[in-house]
């Protein structure tokens, strides 16, 4: 187990949560200010006459974009889906534990690149199992 | 000074090595059986390492997070022993997938290196990553057939292992809550630096107890954590049933005995307590199994009634390990002896259903009906594992509940080896049932029941194994009381 | 009033049960594996919060927190393979319905 100490990884005591908490508070502020705005933006500008009033079918379609849907919008996804979302949910989650590591990339030194490369050798066989089953293939 | 650790975890490594190269192998070779051969031998090379190791001083490696001690290194021996013998007697089975036989090797094996980690694990965080990983390669093990039962097997098995996971994960939190420790030697130290109080004064820690004792009933079965039992060792492909029943309840209880024998054994107002709450456990699995196993037609459901009334059986053992104070370790070696006898017993009577129920395709006790002349060798050594789990001479069992009884006794447990004695005696009911069946019943032909060389050698060492420790036990108690010694004890 | 250590827990017990009543309640299969999730994760935020009150200089509680999202995940992947497979066999993930095996 890998017991990092604690240096700059953790916040530090009592003192530092107030400034924190102003951050957020600026941070707050920005983002109610940034969406009043622009909820704000198309009525200011409809009152100055520069979009039209009257709706056409550009406006009233769905998003006011890309494509039309064919048929039903409601339809169930072809579970071929699935296998790709549990291979990606397997190699996605595991990189995880690279995080730790590159935080304390230095102080875990030859040893650590070590490890770290035996667990991606490990992973990678499961991804050439992957591969040679065909479990990335679409058919 | 951690690259030395590794050396040392070279049992574990030399089988994951092993996993990845069946993996790799599968892929490129068409004749599958050559995957058994590898993975018996991988299992071969890490026993052998395991037996150099033994008898060198116990240390911990890797920040304190495993243990090298004569308790880890014994059952890693014994959870490889029986990953081989499971591997030889799913010879006849696996023909049945023509697909996934690399996996099937390949999660066994898995599995088997999650066990080991689990014996061997002195740290909360180990301990949980090692559960799980044999967890959950014996949860795509039970579905393995995809057939309809097994997967509805599979489900059940997942769904509810991942709640009971859930649930030792929060006990382990409030017990790492309140000592603000993960490894097990720390939290023993902190416990023993408290003032002598009572449990109840400590709600957060006898809430975390509790949960734990829920979360690990779950993986050997007890009462009440006990349901997924009958419906899992149904659906499940026998093997694998037999491994459930053998390795994955002995590695249960060899970490439930690691975490409260070396983190919450030390003060006596912590031990007594679970020991009482182990009692009463103890008392009501082995009736509800032994009870509920007398109406069952079906073999595999009767064997898993039956393997949660041993469970019963050897929660006597954790019992006494909770009751006794000061230095005396009768009771961990006694559990330890009945989980020998029993991984042995357990075996060779699911190994010879293997046999047999392959052949007439059929798990309902009735079709049993005049094995004793249509396979005499299978039905002579079903019988005899039957005469052990009831605990009868010349057998393993009647030693190991001699012997984890007498432990019993001794620390004023009477009560409770009372009521283990009657129910031994209900049991004998329904084990006699199948012998009778088998030797009396009229065969519907008289054509031989075949078996392959592979399932009669798995066979054979199992009943050569119990006949073992039935007539010498001298040995194997030496090696039982060896074993109790711990990392830190 | 300062949101302190006990907020953290019962936010952690509160969730916890819900995926306890979730997992008892629930008949489909996938909404039973999400509140498997709810649990674990409820069990990562007391594991936190307890790494940040009780022993404030250690990270043990983070790490282990890491090591029950990755397990999660695993479960969670194995969970919903099997789901399908059973799925393609019985055009139903009703738990209710899994009944071929009864005592």
């Amino acid at each position: 187990m890998l017991y990092l100490r604690a240096t700059f990884f953790v916040i530090g005591g009592p003192d530092y949560l107030l400034a924190d908490f102003g951050y957020i508070g600026i941070l707050l502020i920005i983002a109610v200010l940034f969406t009043v705005s622009t909820l704000l933006l198309p009525l200011t500008l409809a009152l100055f006459g520069i979009v039209p009033k009257k709706s056409n079918p550009t406006k009233v379609s769905t998003y006011e974009c890309g494509m039309e849907t064919i048929g039903k919008t409601w339809v169930q996804f072809n579970f071929r889906y699935y296998f790709f979302a549990i291979l990606f949910v397997a190699f996605d989650v595991l990189t995880v534990f690279l995080y730790p590591w590159a935080v304390n990339l230095k102080g875990l030194g030859v040893y650590g690149l070590a490890v770290i490369v035996v667990f991606f050798a490990i992973l990678m066989v499961g991804y050439v199992y992957a591969w040679f089953k065909g479990a990335l293939e679409w058919k | 000074m951690e690259i030395g650790d590794f050396r040392l975890l070279a049992p574990e490594i030399s089988l994951l090595g092993c996993v990845l190269l069946v993996i790799l192998l599968d892929l490129f070779i068409k004749q599958k059986r050559i995957l058994a051969t590898v993975s018996i031998a991988g299992l071969i090379v890490s026993a052998g390492f395991t037996l150099v190791m033994w008898g060198t001083p116990p240390v911990v490696i890797l920040s304190r997070t495993l243990a090298v001690d004569a308790f880890a290194l014994f059952f890693k021996f014994l959870f490889l022993v029986v990953a081989a013998l499971i591997i030889l007697a799913s010879q006849d089975y696996v023909n049945k997938f023509e697909r996934f036989q690399g996996e099937y090797y390949a999660l066994v094996l898995i599995s088997a290196v999650g066990m080991m980690l689990l014996a061997a694990a002195t740290d909360l965080i180990a301990i949980y990553v090692a559960l799980e990983l044999s967890g959950i390669s014996l949860y795509v093990l039970v579905g393995f057939l995809k057939d309809q039962k097994s997967s509805e097997a599979g489900l059940k098995f997942l769904l509810l292992g991942a709640v009971a996971s859930a649930v030792l994960l929060y006990g382990m939190t409030l017990v790492f809550g309140f000592t603000g420790r993960t490894c097990l030697m720390c939290i023993a130290d902190f416990l023993q630096g408290m003032p002598a109080t009572g449990i109840l004064d400590n709600l957060a820690l006898l809430l975390g107890l509790i949960l734990l004792v829920a979360g690990f009933g779950f993986k050997i079965a007890c009462f009440p954590f006990q349901m997924w039992v009958p419906d899992v060792y149904e659906g499940a492909p026998t093997p694998i049933t037999a491994y459930l029943s053998v390795a994955s309840k002995v590695a249960g209880f060899a970490v439930i005995l690691r975490v409260f024998f070396v983190a919450l054994g030390a003060p006596d107002w912590m031990s007594l307590n679970w020991g009482m709450l182990f009692a009463i456990l103890s008392a009501i699995t082995m009736t509800v199994g032994n009870i509920v196993a007398i109406v069952q037609s079906n073999i595999k459901r009767m064997l898993g009634y039956s393997s949660i009334a041993q469970a019963g059986y050897l929660l006597v053992g954790l019992a006494t390990v909770g009751m006794a104070t000061g230095s005396d370790t009768s009771g961990q070696s006694g559990l330890i002896f009945f989980l020998m006898s029993y991984a042995v017993t357990n075996l060779g009577a699911f190994i010879a259903v293997i046999a047999i129920s392959n052949k007439i395709d059929s798990d309902a006790i009735d079709d049993y009906a005049g094995m004793g002349r249509q396979a005499s060798l299978l039905a002579v050594a079903l019988t005899f594992c039957l005469i052990s789990l009831i605990g009868l001479p010349p057998t393993a069992g009647l030693i190991a509940k001699i012997y984890i009884f007498s432990g019993a006794v001794r620390h004023g447990l009477l009560w409770l080896v009372i009521v283990a004695v009657v129910n031994s005696c209900i049991s004998a009911f329904y084990y006699l049932r199948v012998v009778k069946v088998m030797w009396l019943g009229v065969p519907p032909s008289k054509e031989k029941v075949p078996s392959s060389w592979a399932l009669r050698t798995a066979l054979a060492v199992c009943c050569l194994l119990v006949l073992l420790l039935g007539v010498v036990p001298g040995s194997f108690v030496s090696i039982a009381e060896t074993a109790t010694r711990f990392f830190g004890s | 009033m300062s949101v302190g250590l006990e907020h953290y827990l019962a936010l952690s017990a509160v969730l916890f049960s819900i995926g306890l009543y979730g997992v008892l309640a629930k008949r489909n299969a996938v909404v039973i594996l999400m509140c498997i999730e709810i649990m674990l994760n409820a069990v990562n935020i007391s594991l936190v919060t307890f790494s940040r009150y009780v022993v404030p200089l250690l990270l043990t509680g983070q790490i282990f927190a890491i090591f029950v999202i990755v397990v999660a995940a695993a479960e969670a992947a194995v969970g919903i393979a099997i789901i399908i497979a059973i799925y393609r066999s019985r055009q139903s993930v009703d738990v209710d319905k899994f009944d071929l095996m009864k005592w």
